[in-house]
């Protein structure tokens, strides 16, 4: 708590005088002590300075010399709190200083205008700002008169409430019919702050919207579009990475602009070379890079020839890196890594891994998560990962740490690597499971928060696919036979999913783990029956069927039991099941039911000719005929190898 | 003619013979000069824009009367921004630091470095007029939070907190802070932030030009012989050697 020092005591108390030179005065020392000085306006609006300064500029009154000049000083130290503190922003909305603020932009001394223009502008950059709403007229009316100002300050404050206000794609709309495109662009040629301004509103505008784009497009015969490249060669550094901002917005909402491959190689060498701008610009710069190579393998292609990795493995070699430096630099090569091999082999040889895993413990929790998304992309490779390149403690072992971090996006983005690592082609998980693992994964599928659940599920099933059975039974006896039944039952479709899935990885491979399915009077088998009837997605259904499928490549036992499964005593005829399946549009579906009849019609089995008979009462048989001439090859397949199997008992 | 035309036109004569090679008389030379056409307008516009940036607001005046040209700035600002810059050159940082926020309250916000030098160099004039206590307590009240509040400041902070710690300070290893070209250095930043904040470029153009012709010359030099602009105060054109 900061100890009033005697001379702000004094100060307070001048700013409450009935004296007006007295309070201006006291004003004018307040401003300034804080401007530039976090550390005092912090102290001051603690000692509740705000209020008085807000009432001094209400009370104010602005046709008379005096009272303008009051009010300019008390709109700078309001300005001056609200300027990058949010408890400043916060106080001052507080004290009921904005609708004044408002007020004076219309007054008709330029200084008064002008100092309220710059406290606005201040306020706005704050996401405390109020919220302003596009869909009143009269506030567009207001907006656009701002924009259209001759005065730079208030077409900046125009611009700033764009980028803090505009939204939705109806705002968007809302704004480029209104014409304030045009009243932008028009900024581009102006001074450095207001092609700033104009860079960043119009991308806000911009922003995921194809109609606004093509307007944009059009507007001027393209010479806007073409001032908007030209900017991404300006002499300042700001400039440069707010006007490839601007294009990446266009680029990615637009199917027909900028794509051509010159662009693409321009933008990619702007904003690597932007990465050594030792300002914030730097920083922002890798933010930047993501969102242009995000999804787009020709885009991630281009950054590779363009050796984007080797540039962003040295910065991060620099060691007094900023914790947003390096979360955006991992997070662009996460989308680096994430579709191209050669990218992963690039990131693997120059042994970027060994940073990534000191990054897995830093301080900062979005640096933790970057890192993991990283590892993630990077752990896709099929390569590396049969060569059990990952599995080993350097990296299991912090990243099992993660699973009980204390950010839920760090956990999430743990869970997404572990997912892939432990799709290690070699049946030894022992690493993993020495360091809890499991423990820490199965204590995940009992979380509140779905997402959390849906990713410990996930890994545990890729943990599971043609492990041997000892780590199957390890998996299966911390999971418990309950859990795994009520995961399937899970109110998240997704989770539900997922789990089939895992069940179906453990009934996979030999007799013993077929019995997975019945432990405990089959609670299991019983809820993968109910998904099966009753499935939200198509994919539930999918999985459900290959677990049968899979049981069903079992002993006797465990051909009966899907049989009763299928056909229950009291239903008959099409009805059935198994019936719908094979009737269904999804060809997947369609796969999946022929897998379980192959596997339930095996000649060698005992009981196979029951089966059969069983199969061909309910219509079954007839229709697997019709579908040996299915459109799709697998269905085909499975169909005539089916087929076959049961016409080796008879007529059919 | 004025030695300021003669370059305008060596610059222009060397971009338009970057394409030859050859060897090129004086008279050659001279003559090709004599034929490139430079506009009265654009010099003024040069020469108005030297004393506007670098701030001789009466110079400017007065030029602005003589030729007609209109200055691309309010020449009341410049007064203001040479008044700024001549309270840091006396050492009168509190007064300079009134007058820039008078002037716009945004510059010392939002340039944390250059807040943190007008900071510094209080303290440096505190030291200079032996008022160690107060310095002192200016050290701790106002630098060290801008060391807490910028990691980045830690560093230069520690050299000036240095001076308070050697007896004769005209000695130490950091004394060259108390020179007065530790004072131009902070008035110029403050410059150049206040001409950046009026929407201007901080740089004059006049320096631009002259260096793209000493370029230019070095490029045409590696394709032709010709005669050469050395001294740019008196423009002479050399023969080539």
């Amino acid at each position: 708590m900061p100890s009033s020092h005697p001379s702000s005591d004094l100060i307070l108390h001048r700013l409450s005088s009935s004296d007006y030179e007295i309070k201006l005065k006291a004003i004018r020392e307040i401003k300034n002590q804080i401007i530039g000085n976090r550390t005092k306006k912090l102290s001051y609006i603690k000692l509740g300075a705000v209020p008085s300064v807000a009432d001094a500029l209400a009370t104010a009154n602005s046709d008379s010399d005096f009272g303008s000049n009051l009010i300019v000083q008390s709109a700078a130290v309001l300005g001056s709190f609200a300027c990058g503190v949010d408890q400043g922003v916060r106080a001052v909305l507080d004290a009921g200083a904005f609708p004044h603020l408002i007020r004076f932009l219309s007054a008709a001394d330029e200084k008064v205008v002008d100092a309220a223009a710059r406290s606005l502008r201040m306020i706005y950059q704050s996401k405390l700002a109020p919220k302003f709403d596009f869909y009143k007229e009269q506030n567009m009316d207001f907006l656009l008169s701002l924009l259209r100002s001759e005065n730079e300050n208030l077409t900046g404050l125009g611009a700033g409430v764009i980028i803090h206000s505009c939204e939705t794609s109806d705002e968007q709309n809302i704004l480029c019919q209104a014409g304030s495109l045009e009243k932008l662009i028009s900024g581009l040629d102006g001074s450095i702050n207001q092609r700033d301004a104009s860079l960043e509103s119009l991308a806000t505008i911009l922003k995921n919207n194809p109609e606004a784009v093509s307007k944009f497009a059009e507007l001027q015969n393209g010479r806007a579009l073409r001032s908007v490249i030209e900017l991404t060669k300006d002499r300042y550094s700001r400039t440069r990475l707010l006007a490839c901002l601007c294009l990446i917005c266009i680029k990615n909402s637009s199917s027909c602009h900028l794509q051509d491959i010159g662009i693409k190689t321009k933008l990619i060498y702007i904003l690597l070379e932007l990465l050594d701008d030792s300002s914030q610009v730097g920083e922002e710069a890798s933010f930047a890079f993501s969102s242009l190579v995000s999804g787009k393998e020709d885009l991630q292609k281009l950054a590779f020839e363009a050796n984007a990795i080797d540039k962003f493995y040295n910065h991060l070699q620099n060691c007094a890196l900023h914790p947003k430096r390096l979360e955006g630099i991992f997070l662009a090569l996460a989308e680096l890594c994430s579709k191209l091999e050669c990218c992963r082999s690039k990131f693997i040889s120059l042994q970027v891994l060994n940073l990534l895993i000191s990054a897995l413990t830093h301080d900062e929790a979005n640096v933790r998560t970057a890192a993991c998304k990283c590892l993630k992309s990077v752990s896709r490779s099929i390569k590396n990962l049969s060569a059990g390149y990952f599995m080993n403690e350097r990296i299991v072992i912090p990243l099992v740490r993660l699973l009980s971090d204390l950010s839920t996006s760090v956990q999430v983005a743990a869970l997404g690597a572990i997912s892939n690592i432990v799709v290690d082609f070699t049946p030894d998980k022992s690493t993993f499971i020495q360091c809890g693992g499991i423990k820490e994964l199965v204590q995940l599928t009992k979380s509140m928060d779905s997402s959390l659940r849906l990713n410990a599920v996930w890994s545990l099933r890729n943990m599971v696919f043609l492990a041997d059975r000892m780590c199957k039974e390890a998996i299966f006896m911390e999971l418990t036979v309950s859990s795994v039944a009520s995961l399937i039952c899970d109110s998240e479709p997704s989770v539900q999913e997922q789990a089939l899935g895992l069940v179906c990885n453990f009934v996979d491979g030999c007799m013993d783990c077929v019995e997975f399915a019945f432990a405990e009077d089959g609670i299991i088998l019983d809820a993968v029956g109910r998904q099966l009837w009753k499935f939200s997605k198509m994919e539930i259904g999918i999985q459900g069927m290959y677990v049968l499928s899979n049981i069903a490549s079992g002993n006797e036992f465990h051909k009966e039991a899907i049989m009763q499964l299928l056909f229950p005593q009291a239903e008959n005829g099409s009805h059935s099941l198994l019936s719908q399946y094979l009737q269904s549009n999804d060809s997947r579906l369609r796969t999946s039911a022929a897998w379980v009849i192959v596997n339930l019609t095996v000649p060698a089995s005992p009981g196979a000719f029951d089966r059969v008979v069983k199969l061909r009462n309910f219509g079954i048989v007839s229709q697997i005929k019709r579908m040996i001439s299915d459109s799709c090859m697998d269905v085909k397949l499975r169909a005539r190898l089916a087929f076959g199997q049961i016409n080796s008992f008879g007529d059919s | 003619m004025s030695l300021f035309w003669i370059v305008i036109r060596q610059l222009a004569q060397i971009e338009a013979m970057a394409a030859s090679k050859k060897v090129i008389t004086r008279e050659e030379w001279e003559k090709k000069l004599n034929n490139v056409k430079i506009r009265k307008e654009d010099m003024n516009k040069l020469v108005m824009n030297f004393l506007v940036t670098e701030g001789f607001v009466d110079a400017a005046e007065k030029f602005r009367k003589e030729s007609g040209t209109e200055p691309d700035i309010d020449l009341a600002t410049i007064t203001d921004r040479m008044a700024v810059k001549k309270a840091v050159q006396s050492g009168n940082v509190e007064d300079a630091i009134e007058k820039v926020n008078d002037l716009n309250p945004e510059i010392l916000d939002t340039n944390p470095q250059l807040f943190f030098h007008l900071q510094q160099q209080r303290l440096i004039e505190l030291i200079r007029n032996g008022k160690i206590e107060e310095a002192l307590e200016f050290a701790q009240e106002e630098l060290a939070p801008r060391g807490e509040e910028n990691q980045s400041f830690l560093e230069e902070l520690e050299r000036t907190v240095a001076l308070l710690a050697f007896e004769d300070v005209s000695n130490c290893p950091v004394g060259e802070l108390l020179d007065i070209s530790q004072r131009l250095k902070t008035a110029s930043e403050v410059n150049a932030a206040i001409l950046t904040s009026q929407r201007h470029e901080k740089d004059p153009k006049l320096p631009s030009l002259l260096k793209m012709l000493i370029w230019a010359q070095n490029q045409l030099d590696e394709k032709a012989a010709f005669p050469r602009i050395n001294d740019l105060s008196t423009a002479a054109l050399e023969d080539a050697v």
